[in-house]
């Protein structure tokens, strides 16, 4: 029983070293759904302020009962390579599941042939990037069976970009140098305290 | 370390940047204890506590103890406070991994210079306000961080944070002033390990801290940069603290430090001059680069590398990453405990060959953890990582002593400056380019562990042999005099300089081994009396 035993060993081993390869591809995927948004080419958009609305519909052109499958659409906020660039925590990889390129959700609907649209307000924890949309159809097992998205296959046209907000305000940077300036009085005050203490002990 | 009481260098003079070796001895009954001082513990007749009671907090000695390591342990929080918010902040600054590695890099290097200059503040001030000074002046710095706006602020800001670790020095310096040289070892080794797990300890603090604010109501810009008041606050109460509560000598008195300037001192450009000339110094500041340096890279990439590769919430990676630091605990002074061990039977030999094994080791789980695709094996092989990079930090501070009897100090200072020029060189390596993976870096910083640790093969000692070869066989140069004493020149010997480096090589033969135990003293040895 020993043989076995091994070989179950190393075959454990050997499979956690190799990356688990199941699941869906995008390259598998058809684009099926017609995509638009409001912003157009160039756009700045402010986040927490502006409204992106987003429509999307089944292209016709496709045989009738293609769309038989789908059951949800998720409408995403997804990164243009060139906010990608040198960002490997946005990398698009084929397998869907690890794929990072589009982690900002905008909507999640039940999915009809047409006739959607939603208008999103750009939330205000979106990085500052250049974007496009893509929507992704999903089975009753909620694994992606089509998408559509508001680019070209490439992704270099119709971006438009957001500007986050900075994340500072007023009073943060008030009590910011309140609490600095505490610290700097009371050591220097310590110390001129303790130095005149000494001064004193010393000419009694 | 044994010496003569009053001797140069006994007392808190040379001691500056130590870090050394986790002794295992307490209590000594060689010690003169001085019975008519009024102290919670037994001390000596320079009024240093000769027994380590680590759960009082009785003025002076362990009160000192404990504000110490806190002060060294919230430096940490402060430094890499940073770390485990990478993922939010890169989004809210629009960072790219170069500016991520960069600033990693900045926060370990300012305290390079730093830490050299505080030997002389704490001549200078002394410990206390040594300490102070650095905690309180370096919480602006750290409230800075809600100003920041892209990536060459926070360069600038995590350089400016990273100074403050510059406190390990004010520890180490304030603890020998107050603990009996027989038992600094002991005392120095826990303060250091356990300032260290502020690196972990602060990768389960900063999210925790980032979840709450946000669900107080702050969007996830604005509450992280709320988060960074808690470490800012912490070292404006340990400042305080250790002002208030804190002095610096058993008698409370700073003046009769400046008075002590009448006990001999020795030159600093001789000191440096033996530990610069010394190969074995070189050959630690490598080695040191490679256990410490890997640790402080780890506390800045390893969180953002959980979140990132196995897709984990941000407070569960921090989670993870925590136990790597909080390894300090135990793994650190584990490595002190099994140098002590190794050497009782095999001498130095054993003590090297222990440094390169759990070096090595570590070395090993660090490419595998990198390599590794599933979760719980990417733990497993962390937890050994840091359990062989931190048993390798205590065990190469059980060898340093032995280097150098006069530069003992210096070569500690540089040894620890070494570990963190280590840690930005790999930062700056394999975490700050876009060419590779921050697995790939992993996995190549493990292999250049594994390398730059085979260096300690050459480490000889005449008088004990290295890792492969025997020791000398010449009667002379094969002794423990020999090593020590060829520091002082024929002028300083006539002076009497070199009394301490002679009690200190009969008391390191015991370095030989098990074995040599009982072997006779070469009979022209110089009487250790003076």
């Amino acid at each position: 029983m020993e043989v076995p035993a091994g070989f179950l060993v190393v075959y454990l081993l050997f499979s956690c070293f190799v990356a688990s390869s199941y699941g869906v591809y995008f390259s598998s995927l058809n684009e099926t759904l017609i995509v638009t948004a409001t912003p157009t080419q160039g756009q700045v958009l402010k986040a927490g302020e502006d409204q992106i609305s987003v429509t999307w519909r089944f292209n016709q052109t496709y045989r009738a009962g293609t769309d038989s499958a789908y059951k949800t659409v998720k409408v995403k906020l997804c990164y243009a390579p060139i906010s990608q660039k040198d960002r490997s925590w946005r990398k698009t990889v084929d397998l869907l599941k690890k794929d990072k390129t589009c982690p900002h959700k905008i909507v999640a609907r039940p999915y009809t042939a047409s006739n959607n649209s939603f208008t999103w307000t750009i939330e205000r924890d979106i990085p500052s990037g250049v974007y496009f949309v893509r929507a992704f159809a999903f089975n009753a097992q909620d694994e992606q069976v089509a998408y559509g998205q508001t680019t070209n296959a490439h992704k270099s046209t119709n971006l438009f970009e957001i500007q986050a907000i900075t994340g500072r305000h007023m009073s943060l940077d008030i009590a910011s140098i309140c609490f600095s300036a505490f610290s700097i009085v009371a050591l220097a005050g310590f110390f001129y305290m303790e130095k005149r203490k000494a001064k004193g002990s010393q000419e009694k | 370390m044994p010496e003569i009481e009053g001797s140069p260098g006994s007392s808190m003079h040379g001691v500056t940047g130590r870090e050394p070796v986790l002794a295992f001895s307490v209590a000594s009954p060689m010690v003169h204890t001085d019975r008519t001082a009024k102290f919670d513990l037994p001390v000596d007749s320079e009024h240093k506590a000769t027994v380590f009671k680590l759960f009082s907090f009785a003025n002076p000695h362990m009160r000192t103890f404990h504000l110490s390591w806190i002060s060294f342990f919230t430096t940490f929080i402060s430094t890499f406070a940073a770390a485990p918010l990478v993922p939010i902040i890169r989004d809210n600054l629009n960072l790219t991994k170069s500016d991520i590695g960069n600033a990693g890099v900045a926060s370990v290097s300012g305290s390079i210079f730093s830490r050299l200059v505080m030997g002389a503040v704490c001549d200078l001030l002394g410990p206390r306000y040594g300490c102070a000074f650095l905690i309180m002046l370096s919480a602006p710095t750290v409230f800075c961080m809600s100003f920041v706006n892209d990536a060459s602020g926070y360069m600038t800001v995590r350089f400016m944070i990273g100074f403050s670790l510059a406190t390990f020095v004010s520890c180490q310096y304030w603890m020998s002033t107050m603990f009996n040289s027989k038992i600094i070892g002991l005392v120095n080794g826990t303060a250091a390990g356990w300032g260290n797990m502020g690196g972990g300890a602060t990768q389960l603090l900063m999210p925790v801290l980032f979840e709450i604010i946000k669900k107080a109501g702050a969007t996830p810009f604005t509450a992280w940069r709320i988060a960074f008041f808690i470490p800012g606050w912490l070292n404006v109460i340990m400042g305080i603290l250790v002002l208030t509560l804190g002095q610096d000598l058993p008698d409370g008195n700073l003046s009769t430090l400046q008075k002590k300037g009448d006990v001999a001192k020795d030159k600093f450009g001789k000191v440096l001059w033996y530990a610069v000339t010394n190969y074995r110094t070189w050959i630690f500041v490598l080695l040191y680069g490679y256990s410490m340096g890997v640790e402080l890279t780890i506390d800045n990439v390893i969180a953002e590398y959980f979140y990132d590769r196995f897709d984990l919430k941000l407070h569960l990676a921090g989670i993870i990453a925590a136990c790597f630091g909080m390894a300090n605990l135990l793994a650190r002074p584990f490595g002190g405990f099994t140098s002590d061990y190794m050497a009782k039977r095999f001498g130095m030999r054993g003590r090297l060959w222990n440094l390169w094994l759990l070096q090595t080791a570590g070395g090993v789980c660090c490419l595998c953890l990198g390599l590794v695709n599933s979760l719980p094996l990417a733990i497993t092989f962390m937890m050994l990582f840091s359990i062989g990079a931190q048993a390798a930090c205590g065990a190469t501070f059980g060898i340093i002593p032995f280097i150098s009897r006069r530069s003992l100090g210096i070569i500690s200072g540089m040894t620890g400056a070494g570990g963190n020029f280590g840690s930005g060189l790999t930062q700056l390596i394999f975490f700050a380019s876009a060419s590779f993976s921050t697995a790939k870096g992993l996995t190549y910083m493990g292999i250049m562990i594994i390398g730059c640790t085979l260096p300690v093969t050459l480490v000889h000692f005449p008088q004990w042999g290295s890792m492969f070869l025997p020791p000398s066989q010449d009667i002379v140069k094969g002794s423990e005099e020999h090593y020590y004493v060829s520091e002082w020149t024929d002028e300083e010997k006539q002076k009497g300089m070199h009394q301490a480096s002679l009690k200190f090589a009969e008391n390191s033969r015991s370095e030989r081994g098990g074995k040599v135990a009982s072997a006779p003293t070469p009979p022209e040895n110089t009487p250790n009396r003076v």
